[in-house]
């Protein structure tokens, strides 16, 4: 394993992926966190339009970015994220392919 | 930007139909004609030959970009992929201090996604507006906002482009208290459909709110000033009124020139008409001012030309002096223009 892969060692779990996702949501869409549950919709319960996805993904992608190198979402994926818990299991799922 | 310092205005080289060379030398010439400096953001080695060809102010400078995003991409991945594009680069000056305004003539949903990802949104304001000026006829103009930023908004979204866009009018045209129309299929408060019936108590709050207005209400100076709709409306309501005015001006010259006869008694009211139609043209409008963003954004139309240019950073520095953007963002958190806001008043 490439040490410049892994700035810190530490993977992150769905746990803490949904707790950032959950937090940098509510910021951009000055909404309470509480309604960013895994099972909100983006679109329909949280109002969230296309721009705000784009500015949560650029935001996951400096701070994840700097835990795991290479992290990156593909703008062609975002159609198929409707719900927060989509969302969360893909970037799981990115995390762990740009560590591997 | 402090006292007494030149306003240095953005201009993205490569954006709008007639790029690079029609902004470059609209660029020079506002460096030439107004009190401003201009950051021309592109690709050096296509500005640099154009500067060349006339003599290149002091107070112009270029800044490289290296890409180009075309008209026709998508905003959204266009703005994430191409990062050293002009149109980002542009932005980016005004978020770092190198400039105190931006103008495009290039893809607008690029514009406005950079705008909201490099300089950000006021707080309470989801998503910006585009206000669009609509010539009158002997007036200002009317502020069309939004005129096709936001397809679906909800209503107090409405009620923020109003906000905005009264203190923009104050400040472009010198109105004490813009008077402010929600547009609508009816005059009578309750016509409209469920987004114009649930903004119109919202709008009621705000000062200068006249109620609503229908599509003949534009243009005609015994109206109102500001023109509030979503962006599905707005920009066919834009759309419908250049398609309008194109015809009409086709018809009226067409007569003109139909015989010996007609052509003969044009000549005494042809300069006249001609004046009456450049009136009309989108390069003397200076272009639209995206509302609800951290920085001073105009966007002029695709097919600007080098008048277009000027007009448009003479706008933009003008609005950047007097300090619009940070008079927009007092004004919706002064106004707190919500839902909850208007049930809690009963």
């Amino acid at each position: 394993m490439p040490a410049e892969t892994h700035v810190e060692q530490t993977p992150m779990g769905p746990d803490e992926v949904l707790s950032l996702i959950r937090e940098r949501l509510a910021e951009i869409l000055e909404i309470d966190e509480s309604r960013v549950t895994r099972d909100a919709r983006f679109a329909d319960d949280l109002e969230a339009d296309s721009l705000a996805l784009i500015e949560l993904v650029e935001i996951l992608e400096a701070e994840l970015g700097e835990r795991t190198v290479g992290f990156s979402v593909d703008d062609e994926d975002l159609a198929e994220l409707t719900t927060v818990g989509e969302a969360v299991d893909y970037v799981v799922a990115r995390l762990g392919a740009s560590a591997a | 930007m402090t006292d007494g310092q030149r306003v240095v205005v953005a201009v993205d080289a490569m954006g709008g139909d007639r790029a690079p060379g029609e902004i470059v030398a609209g660029a020079a010439r506002a460096v030439a004609e107004l009190d401003v400096g201009v950051l021309l953001v592109g690709r050096v080695a296509e500005i640099e030959p154009l500067l060349l060809q006339g003599d290149v102010p002091e107070d112009l400078e270029v800044l490289d970009a290296a890409d180009v995003i075309a008209m026709d991409d998508e905003p959204l991945s266009a703005v994430r992929k191409q990062k050293d594009s002009s149109i980002v680069r542009a932005v980016e000056a005004v978020k770092d201090g190198r400039a105190d305004a931006v103008v495009s003539a290039g893809n607008t949903g690029a514009v406005t996604t950079a705008a909201v990802l490099r300089l950000g949104r006021f707080k309470g304001v989801p998503s910006p507006a585009i206000a669009v000026p609509i010539p009158v006829a002997g007036q200002h103009p009317q502020v069309l906002v939004d005129a096709g930023a936001v397809v679906n908004p909800a209503p107090e979204r409405l009620a923020q482009y109003a906000v905005m866009a009264s203190e923009y009018a104050q400040v472009r045209w010198d109105l004490a208290t813009p008077r402010i129309g929600l547009l609508s299929n009816g005059e009578e408060a309750g016509k409209g459909d469920e987004l114009r019936k649930a903004a119109y108590p919202l709008l009621e709050r705000i000062p200068g709110f006249v109620g609503n207005v229908e599509g003949r209400d534009f243009m005609h100076a015994d109206t109102v000033d500001v023109i509030v709709t979503d962006g599905f409306t707005g920009n066919i309501a834009l759309k419908t009124l250049e398609g309008a005015l194109r015809a009409l001006s086709g018809l009226v010259f067409g007569v003109l020139d139909a015989t010996d006869e007609a052509r003969q008694a044009s000549s005494v009211i042809m300069p006249d008409l001609l004046r009456l139609a450049e009136s009309y043209d989108p390069d003397v409008t200076g272009g639209a001012a995206l509302l609800g963003v951290k920085g001073m954004t105009v966007i002029s139309h695709g097919a600007s030309s080098a008048r277009a240019i000027v007009n448009a950073v003479s706008v933009a520095a003008d609005c950047a002096r007097r300090g619009v953007v940070d008079r927009m963002r007092d004004a919706v958190r002064r106004e707190a223009v919500t839902r909850e806001a208007v049930t809690d008043a009963g």
